[in-house]
């Protein structure tokens, strides 16, 4: 026990260590927020990256153990509980933990206790009544622990063996999905904008192909809406804004190809000079500060926010319009036709259903523990006809107690409640 | 009728619910104060009255933005506040216990004072929020954290108890220190098993939403923390000598790590539920 509270603990610091600290920067974000030696520091115990690393792995598999031993240690002792609280001989020699003399309707009152099912039989000292209820309960803790278990291995074996791949394009674009064999193609990308024109929905029309035996499956994906396909599940995940870049020599064509926001495309005649584009405003406007912004999300006044780079070194900034055109030298750069392009990401993860049962098998557990407390009741009958009934509840002693006094006297107690022990 | 129209009757219900629960805060002092129980029973009504009102103030804004209304910082604060009234309620009728309204009354009314300095603009959901399991994540959540909301008042009461003497006035309304113990582990076992509900739907919807049921957002991970922390709760009543006060503070500590999910992850460490 002392074991895991320890683990727990840790865990709980480490949980909070890993949120504090912005996860996955470089040595240089770190040493500019927190200085050069936390930086170390956190470089060093594996901070950057503390829910992957070596060490929380090593605590989470030392949960799993602790959680596997708690369990198989204690399952031979469980059901002897088990045993142990169904048979009447060991309870009727004790005296539980309350009891009332004088009840004249025992049966009554086990059934207003919530007592359904009723033993009867012969004892040395005269007939007696004996009942338990919500024995399932004694396993509360048990289920639980091993719904945990079956979580952290599906989460494990999910992140160990998973597959993940991004895809982004235009419809009409087809790519592999990484080495499974199969190709994505987008066949449509819809943006649905509102009335106020934030976006109701995206949605991509997807069909995957597999080479290997000619079969092919299409589906609609949107956001909460991923489908999947030859075991794979595909996700709308994102998007962003594409469009056409125009590089002319000297007058003549030369390049025609498509560039994504936060891409580049080398000049083919010219590979050391490069054009980025920064971003793309599809209602260009200043800023009141004098920056560039969009003033909706309508293509009212598209402008290309683009830069310049010739061996790795920055030749200039601008935002350009659809109308104007970039010179730089011989060439002359212009963009058209924006348009909206998607981000798939497909994933298989053969765990995720494991995990999920674990998820379920925790609140049954807790379920369980929490609200099927495990409880006896047992009566003898005295040489009056008159009965004694006692009773035990594991949990919940107190509450238990007070509504056995109460129950006790609508059924007959006739004696003064005596003092609990509780 | 239209949907501004909704709105503003829910302002005005907003604003009468916030009155009723202040009435009934300052009354449930009187009583103390006082030691007259007529006072906590006419602030045990007006608490009633509040969340009755309080809960119509929530269907109307429902039926106003055509949607939940557990979306912002606003409707989750509203909702929490209204979560962690019926849950008080509930303990009071079940548990017979009127003293519990006295001391949930002032958390009530700064949860509610909270929502009142949010923004209450209706805006149109975004893609990843078009979800049914929306419902289920966020209004788990609102009674998870209405139930650890009564164990902190719970554990403040276990505490002051102790210094209580016997037959003093508090003392006839608060039940025995095992009795309190027992309803405070009760009220934490019913936020456990709806912050469980909670983590698990939040994943699924996660992992249809984003593709990914768990990714160590802040705010996923300060629910692991909460959990965490209620867990050692349960654990550590199982040992010797930790039931009673440890437990009482424990319940107190864990509250906070739960205001700290809800308020502090939104402000210190944003992330993929920044909207939340």
């Amino acid at each position: 026990m002392q074991f895991a509270i320890g683990l727990l603990l840790v865990l709980t610091l480490a949980c909070s260590v890993g949120s504090v600290i912005n996860q996955g920067q470089t040595y240089e974000y770190y040493a500019a927020a927190y200085g050069e030696r936390a930086a170390g520091a956190i470089m060093a115990l594996q901070l950057d990256d503390l829910f992957h690393s070596v060490w929380f792995i090593l605590l989470s598999a030392f949960l799993c153990l602790n959680l596997i031993l708690c369990n198989l240690i204690r399952l031979p002792s469980l059901l002897d509980l088990m045993k142990r609280e169904q048979d009447p001989a060991g309870s009727l020699g004790s005296r539980g933990s309350v009891s009332l003399e004088g009840v004249g309707d025992p049966e009554g009152f086990f059934h207003a206790m919530g007592f359904r099912s009723i033993r009867t039989g012969q004892g040395e000292e005269g007939p007696w009544l004996f009942s338990v209820r919500n024995l399932a309960g004694l396993w509360g803790a048990w289920v639980c622990h091993l719904g945990i278990l079956l979580l952290i291995l599906g989460f494990g074996l999910g992140q160990a063996t998973m597959e993940v791949y991004t895809i982004y394009g235009l419809p009409g674009d087809s790519a592999a999905i990484g080495e499974t064999g199969a190709i994505l193609s987008i066949d449509s990308f819809d943006v649905d904008l509102r009335e106020d024109d934030t976006v109701e929905q995206y949605t991509a029309g997807i069909t995957v192909r597999r080479p290997s035996d000619g079969k092919e499956e299409s589906a609609q994906i949107s956001v909460n809406h991923p489908a999947t396909l030859f075991g794979m599940k595909f996700f709308q995940n994102s998007t962003g804004w594409a469009a056409d870049i125009h590089i002319k020599k000297s007058g003549e064509p030369l390049q025609d190809q498509v560039i994504y926001a936060g891409d580049y495309v080398p000049v083919s005649d010219m590979p050391d000079l490069v054009v980025y584009l920064n971003a793309f405003y599809p209602d260009y406007v200043n800023s009141p500060e004098g920056g560039p912004m969009t003033a909706s999300s309508s293509l009212n006044n598209p402008a290309y926010l683009y830069s310049v780079y010739y061996r790795g070194q920055i030749l200039g900034m601008n935002a350009l319009l659809e109308s104007e055109e970039l010179t730089i030298d011989d060439y002359t750069v212009t963009f058209d036709n924006p348009r909206n392009y998607t981000l798939i990401q497909i994933k298989r993860d053969r765990f995720t259903l494991l995990a999920l049962a674990g998820g379920l098998v925790v609140m049954l557990g807790l379920i369980l523990a929490f609200y099927l407390q495990e409880a006896r009741m047992w009566a003898v009958r005295g040489k009056d006809g008159t009965w004694t009934v006692y009773g035990a509840c594991r949990k919940g002693g107190v509450l238990f107690g007070e509504r056995f006094l109460e129950e006790g006297k609508k059924h007959g107690a006739a004696e003064p409640p005596q003092k609990q022990e509780l | 009728m239209s949907a501004d129209k909704f709105l503003q009757i829910e302002n005005l219900l907003f604003t009468v619910v916030m009155l009723l629960y202040f009435a009934s805060m300052i009354l449930y002092f009187a009583f103390i104060a006082a030691r007259r129980e007529k006072l906590a029973a006419v602030a045990e009504i007006l608490q009633g009255l509040g969340f009755v009102l309080h809960t119509a103030a929530l269907v109307i804004r429902g039926i106003g933005a055509g949607r939940l209304p557990l979306t912002n910082q606003y409707e989750f604060a509203t909702s929490f506040a209204w979560g962690l009234c019926l849950v008080s309620l509930v303990f009071v009728l079940k548990y017979r216990f009127q003293v519990l309204g006295a001391f949930a009354a002032p958390v009530i009314f700064l949860i509610i004072g909270y929502a009142a300095m949010q923004s209450r603009d209706v805006h149109e959901l975004m893609p990843a929020l078009r979800s049914n399991w929306l419902g289920f994540h966020v209004s788990t959540a609102i009674i998870a954290y209405g139930a650890f909301g009564v164990s902190f008042v719970l554990g403040i009461i276990f505490l002051m108890r102790e210094g209580m003497k016997d037959q003093s006035f508090l003392d006839r309304h608060v039940p025995s220190r095992e009795k309190l113990d027992l309803i405070g582990y009760r009220s934490v076992s019913l936020g456990l098993l709806f912050l469980t509900f909670t983590i698990l739907t939040g994943a699924i919807w996660a992992e249809r939403a984003w593709g990914s049921y768990w990714s160590w957002d802040p705010k996923e991970t300060w629910s692991l923390i909460t959990w965490l922390i209620y867990a050692i709760y349960l654990h550590l009543r199982l040992r010797r000598g930790w039931r009673g006060r440890a437990a009482a503070i424990f319940a107190i500590v864990g509250f906070i790590a739960v205001l700290f999910t809800y308020v502090g992850v939104n402000t210190f460490l944003p992330g993929v539920h920044s909207y939340a």
